[in-house]
């Protein structure tokens, strides 16, 4: 693999060299409550989900535990590993290989209210389900969306981000990076730069955000992103959409969840129920097949509709289910999800 | 060309951000626990950060319930920077959850 120096490097790379030493020099106006100490926490999610795609059925065990080591008043050291089974039916016993990650283990410096400075490895930010609704405790479908592949997993390099009242009633939240190639076991990323920038109506719950992202290896392809997500404040429904273009292909997903809390009947035992309903269709691009399977993305056009059902026992802890069918040029299958997902958060030192 | 072009100025428009608003700006009173306040502030206060709490946080997940004040701290430093909560929503995110 050759790799060509690009104008673009060069300046993203002074540009963060730049915003370092801004951030330093005048992060003396960021700091956390002095009333409340920090501890060291390990926190994580658990699961176990089966699935049936297509006929083929698949038990895959999930264990990602999360490492927070505050330190200071303005640093943070976290890091999140994945286990993960995808354990194959054969001959009634269900085996295979146990794949393990490091999602992201990153130093993360608040330098003021406007920047933090992180460096390490980070996920990559485009749009929003990598960053925050990745984990099974979180998702509320089982299933990823088919355009998940396109411009997320991890990088290796350096980021500013940030969040911050721009004017009275909205949120301004920014994230721009730069990563390295790397080749080394468990900690592989491209050499890519890009950006999120998203604005964030609170009085309406309403986001809605842009991704920009241009890969400085190989065919030196660029990807863009929208996303959207709105939560209105006269009903517990969550409405949730991204798009995504690439040289991979292209697609949206669209999600609504809504929350039994409010119902006048049963409230007792429907209020931890959650009905989710999801649609999404994805559109190959121009690369060799080799390249869908090496990032997931389906080597046909497709087109699937989920339904789920969720349920929480209690905080951290709910049973997940879900039925979806899909519709490509190859042909239609069912795809069956149902599993448990925890998440748990144990203290490192003394917790009060 | 274009797409290159929004990279750009997305990385240029983090170094002004990071020029422009990295000056010292005046401490929020909202959150500082350093003055008394009267009992209806302190409601006003509990309102304001369920509020914060349920718009910021229930974005992605239910809520979860309170963690002991420490644990509290480190979660809502981690989740400062993975959600990107401004300076205020975590203050005040962070009192009304260690209450």
């Amino acid at each position: 693999m050759r790799i060509v120096s690009h104008p673009l490097s060069y300046v993203s790379s002074a540009t963060l060299v730049l915003s370092f030493w801004l951030a330093l020099c005048y992060g003396a106006s960021a700091q956390q409550d002095d009333s409340v100490k920090v501890v060291p926490i390990l926190s994580g999610t658990a699961g176990f989900i089966t699935s049936i795609d297509a006929g083929h059925a698949e038990l895959s065990p999930v264990f990602d535990p999360v490492l927070l080591l505050p330190f200071g008043d303005r640093w943070l050291v976290e890091s999140r590993a994945e286990f993960t089974g995808d354990f194959q039916g054969n001959n009634g016993r269900f085996g295979g290989p146990v794949e393990k990650e490091i999602d992201y283990l990153q130093l993360d410096y608040i330098a003021n209210r406007y920047v933090t400075v992180t460096a390490g490895r980070f996920l990559t930010p485009f749009g929003i389900y990598n960053e925050r609704l990745y984990p099974v405790w979180i998702r509320n479908l089982q299933t990823t969306p088919l355009i998940f592949p396109i411009g997320t997993g991890s990088s290796d390099g350096a980021m500013l981000r940030g969040g911050f009242e721009a004017h009275a009633g909205l949120d301004v939240n920014y994230a721009a990076y730069f990563s390295m190639l790397s080749t080394v076991n468990k900690l592989g990323s491209d050499r890519l730069a890009g950006g999120r920038f998203g604005l964030f109506l609170p009085g309406q719950r309403l986001e809605f955000g842009v991704s920009v992202q241009h890969l400085l290896q190989e065919n030196h392809s660029n990807a863009l992103g929208f996303h959207c997500e709105w939560q209105p404040r006269s009903a517990p429904v969550d409405l949730r959409a991204e798009y995504a273009h690439s040289a991979l292909g292209s697609g949206y997903w669209a999600e609504s969840a809504y929350r039994l809390s409010d119902l006048p009947v049963w409230n007792g035992i429907l209020r931890g129920a959650q009905i989710v309903a999801r649609m999404q269709q994805f559109f190959t691009g121009d690369t060799p097949d080799d390249s869908t399977a090496e990032y997931g993305v389906p080597d046909s056009n497709a087109k699937q509709a989920e339904l789920g059902l969720n349920y929480f026992l209690k905080d951290g802890l709910k049973v997940t289910s879900s039925y979806g069918r899909q519709f490509t040029s190859q042909g239609n299958a069912n795809i069956w999800t149902m599993g448990i997902a925890y998440r748990f958060a144990v203290p490192l030192g003394r917790p009060q | 060309m274009r797409i290159k072009s929004m990279i750009i100025l997305c990385f240029l428009a983090a170094a002004m951000t990071g020029a422009v608003f990295a000056l010292p700006g005046p401490s929020k009173a909202k959150g500082n626990n350093s003055h008394p306040a009267s009992r209806a502030d302190e409601n006003d206060l509990r309102i304001e950060g369920e509020q914060r709490f349920r718009t910021n946080c229930g974005r992605c997940h239910w809520a979860p319930h309170k963690f002991p004040p420490r644990m509290m701290a480190t979660i809502i430093r981690h989740m400062r920077v993975r959600a990107t909560l401004t300076d205020e929503d975590m203050r005040i995110i962070l009192r009304y959850m260690t209450e």
